[in-house]
């Protein structure tokens, strides 16, 4: 019996749009390019001199010797800042009309008005929309571009950023601080609750080029956040890049929420970086789908600091033909009483390949740690591929860990139970695939919950039968 | 000499510490004596014993420098056939002295068609010399063989252990393995198992003990390939001291081994706060029809069990030993030597101290 699910209808997300831009660097990487970059971009020199030095990191360090085959990634053939034909605006109207359709079509004005306190939105290099509702402005919210960030508010950026990923943490992280552009900053004042979710949509356009979006989120002592980050791209025939980077800083007693819908398209290479540093007694959940790609290495990852410290990560991933998504999540124990709980599910079909590789480790001093990982593979044929590679690194006695991994076919028992209740094969089939990813939905805010349907459940339901 | 050897199957990132292991100033004995420290017990009629000179390369296995070692200068190249139907027990037994303290070996079992047998190697110190042994261990178990490979560490802790396993199992063979795993200030295992036959059924059940300084570094692999292939890991153990676990599992369902089931587990207890534990339980796989799982925990001995049986006049240590034992029981209790198995509980009551 072979379950039938059709790939992914990715129709709305391939809407290509002319490659047209204002400005369009030249492809390589060399310190002249970065220099030109930062010119473009109005750097301070401070941010020129970062720049540069990430430049020299990068070119020391090697690719990685484990994990999904980067040798096709040719950095002489990526252009890595391009700048669209449109200023940042506030205003949607103002919005160049291609531009516009795109994110309309994608739905984010509409879930602006609906459910959101504030939208940013990046086509190419540059965020060319970003509003936030008048309430959290007046309680003292930030929430802008990167660019504006970094000359309006220097010392808030110059004490955070690229601190929490350093330049030398891997050899994409460097090229990310040699050429980043556009991205969000985010700072939550003290105690200061924001009850609605905000949201950022990256979009890249243009072939054969990168996007290096930033995003620095600063959630200050007892004060909380929903973020909400989607990302996608129409398809070309070359390889395009996305080494985006994404800072938390999550200070005592706050909490925050990052949630991402990741549905690049199938010539992506997607290396992203994304790490929380988080105090005491306060939380991060991530919620992850990674969806679109045809490389996806990424890893979020939690640094518990402060006693009492607490991390959540659901996480799904989907991988269908072509497509190789190395995938899962990093947590470090550094503080006592501190938690985390893993639930990772992927699905892979067509020849894909999904792999889980995860890193936890408790330090010394993390005493009355407890750690909870479950994660689960679903194979829907036999030309596909699924690995779980966790590396669990225990240097205290005082510690709960576990882990556990199922991997496996969808059950004939589960199907034939389920056939014996009246629905027919394929139905049933459906319904136990929409079961396998209903944990992750769920824990999804409703207007990305939308997007996921889009991706899995709509599209299964659709599908099957 | 600084070695580095015991590779993964899969590579995960360098500064996880992980892909091999790296042992620095090993002492590498050059003048390799004879090695009279040998004797065979039990039932030696009944398997063929042969001087060897064959040497196969193997797939993984630890590492170019221990295998030259072993092709140039091995003082023991063994060869046992199992041709019994009726479970026979043939035990290996190597005392590791001033006298003989250095072993490279090379042994090859072949357990015919239909043979059943236990084979047990005994590797132990009788005394306080600093041992080197360097064991290359092949196992071909032809179609529904059934075999009991008990392998014990037993010598002391300034000794270095390197053993590289590695199994053929045809249609219907059945081989399981125990290993008892207590000694060597570095102990070094690489086993592999191609499950090549339909319905062959490899299972390995490990029990480690690290205290003070030592060093354990398991390295297992079980491929799949036969249908209905039966692959299972059960690894207990409890570290102490400044000792160092490192656990690397790893099972791998390669395509056509369609119903195959694979189990990996390993529990490890943690006894002081200076002992440290890894463990990188990795599930392979490019078939779909097959059941894979895998499941790994660790922590300090359960504190309500402890306190229970202090209350009823045990002192800490008893306790601690008593419960550490109870969680090996199962594995010892598989062994049917008896005296095989009280050397082991004393054993466990010494390294517990």
């Amino acid at each position: 019996m072979k379950t039938k699910l059709e790939e992914i209808n990715r129709n709305i997300y391939d809407i290509k749009n002319k490659d047209e831009y204002d400005f369009k660097i030249k492809k390589g990487l060399t310190p002249e390019i970065i220099k030109e970059i930062s010119k473009q971009k109005n750097d301070p020199e401070w941010m020129k001199d970062f720049r540069l030095k990430a430049l020299e990191v990068y070119e020391k360090l090697e690719l990685p010797t484990w994990g999904p085959d980067l040798s096709e990634l040719n950095m002489d053939e990526i252009a890595t800042y391009v700048r669209p034909k449109s200023k940042m605006t506030g205003n949607w109207d103002e919005v160049p009309e291609d531009i516009k359709n795109t994110f309309d079509k994608l739905g984010i004005p509409e879930a602006e008005k609906k459910s959101l306190a504030g939208v940013g939105a990046q086509y190419d290099s540059e965020v060319v929309y970003h509003s936030m509702k008048n309430e959290l402005l007046e309680q003292g919210v930030i929430y802008t571009d990167m660019e504006t960030a970094v000359r309006e508010y220097p010392d808030l950026v110059k004490a955070h950023f690229m601190k929490c990923v350093p330049v030398y943490d891997h050899k994409f992280v460097a090229l990310h601080g040699a050429v980043w552009s556009g991205g969000s900053f985010v700072y939550v004042p003290k105690g200061v609750k924001v009850e609605i979710p905000i949201q950022s949509y990256f979009r890249l356009n243009s072939p054969e080029s990168g996007q290096f979006e930033h995003t620095l989120i600063i959630v200050d002592e007892g004060a909380s956040l929903h973020f909400i980050e989607g990302c996608s791209a129409p398809k070309y025939n070359k390889v395009n890049l996305h080494a985006g980077c994404v800072e938390l800083y999550v200070k005592d007693n706050a909490y925050l929420r990052y949630s991402t819908i990741e549905n690049w398209s199938k010539n992506m290479l997607n290396l992203n970086t994304k790490k929380a540093i988080i105090g005491k007694n306060a939380k991060v959940d991530w919620v992850s789908g990674s969806f679109g790609s045809k490389i996806s290495m990424l890893y979020p990852m939690s640094i518990l600091n402060g006693e009492g410290a607490k991390t959540e990560y659901t996480g799904i991933s989907f991988a269908g033909k072509g497509q190789n998504l190395d995938t899962g999540f990093k947590v470090v124990h550094n503080a006592p009483n501190t938690s985390s709980i893993v639930n990772s599910k992927s699905i892979s079909k067509n020849g894909g390949t999904a792999t889980y590789r995860a890193l936890v480790r408790v330090n010394e001093n993390a005493k009355n740690s407890k750690v909870s990982v479950d994660c689960e593979s679903l194979m829907l044929d036999d030309i596909s591929r699924s690995d779980t590679i966790p590396v669990n690194d225990i240097k205290t006695d005082e510690v709960e860990f576990s882990h556990e991994a199922k991997i496996g076919k969808i059950s004939d028992k589960s199907i034939f139970y389920l056939m014996t209740r009246g629905l027919s094969e394929e139905d049933a089939k459906a319904m136990i695939v929409r079961g396998f990813a209903e944990p992750i939905s769920k824990e999804l805010p409703i207007e990305y919950a939308v997007e996921m349907n889009n991706l899995i459940n709509l599209e299964l339901e659709g599908a099957i039968g | 000499m600084n070695l580095e050897f015991n590779e993964t199957p899969i590579r995960t990132a360098k500064n996880y510490n992980i892909n091999n292991i790296k042992l620095e100033n090993i002492e590498i004995p050059e003048n390799i004596q004879e090695f009279g420290g040998l004797k065979f017990l039990g039932d030696i009629t009944d398997f063929e014993i042969l001087e060897m000179n064959k040497f196969t390369e193997f797939k993984y296995g630890n590492g170019e420098f221990l295998e030259n070692q072993i092709k140039d200068k091995s003082n023991k190249n063994i060869n046992i056939n199992a041709i019994n139907n009726e479970n026979k027990e043939l035990q290996l037994d190597y005392k590791f002295s001033k006298d003989n303290k250095n072993l490279i070996e090379n042994i090859e079992i072949n357990l015919k068609e239909k043979s059943n047998s236990t084979i047990i190697l005994k590797y132990k110190s009788i005394d306080n010399t600093d041992a080197y042994q360097n064991s290359k261990i092949k196992v071909i178990a032809n179609k529904e063989a059934k075999a009991h490979i008990i392998i014990l560490n037993m010598l002391n802790n300034k000794s270095n252990n390197f053993i590289a396993i590695e199994n053929v199992l045809e249609e219907n063979a059945d081989v399981k393995y125990t290993i008892i795993d207590f000694g060597g200030k570095n102990s070094v295992t690489n086993y592999y198992a191609n499950l090549n036959g339909d319905n062959s059924n490899n299972s390995l059940n490990t029990i480690y003990l690290g205290n003070e300084e030592q060093v354990i570094d398991l390295n297992y692999i079980m491929e799949c390939y036969g249908k209905k292939a039966n692959a299972k890991m059960d690894v207990k153990g409890a570290i102490d001291g400044i000792c160092k676990k490192h656990f690397k599992g790893t099972i791998d369902f390669k395509k056509g081994c369609k119903k195959a089931i694979g189990d990996e587990k390993e529990y490890c207890t943690i006894l002081s706060d200076t002992a440290k534990s890894i463990s990188l339980p990795v599930l392979l796989c490019t078939e779909e029809d097959v059941e894979g799982s895998h499941s790994s925990a660790c922590g300090k001995i359960d504190q309500e069990e402890l306190f229970y049986l202090m209350t009823r006049g045990l002192t800490k240590t008893e306790a601690q030993k008593l419960i550490i034992r109870a969680g090996f029981n199962e594995i010892i209790e598989d062994i049917e030597n008896e005296k095989i198995k009280k050397e082991i509980l004393e054993q466990i009551d010494m390294k517990l101290v």
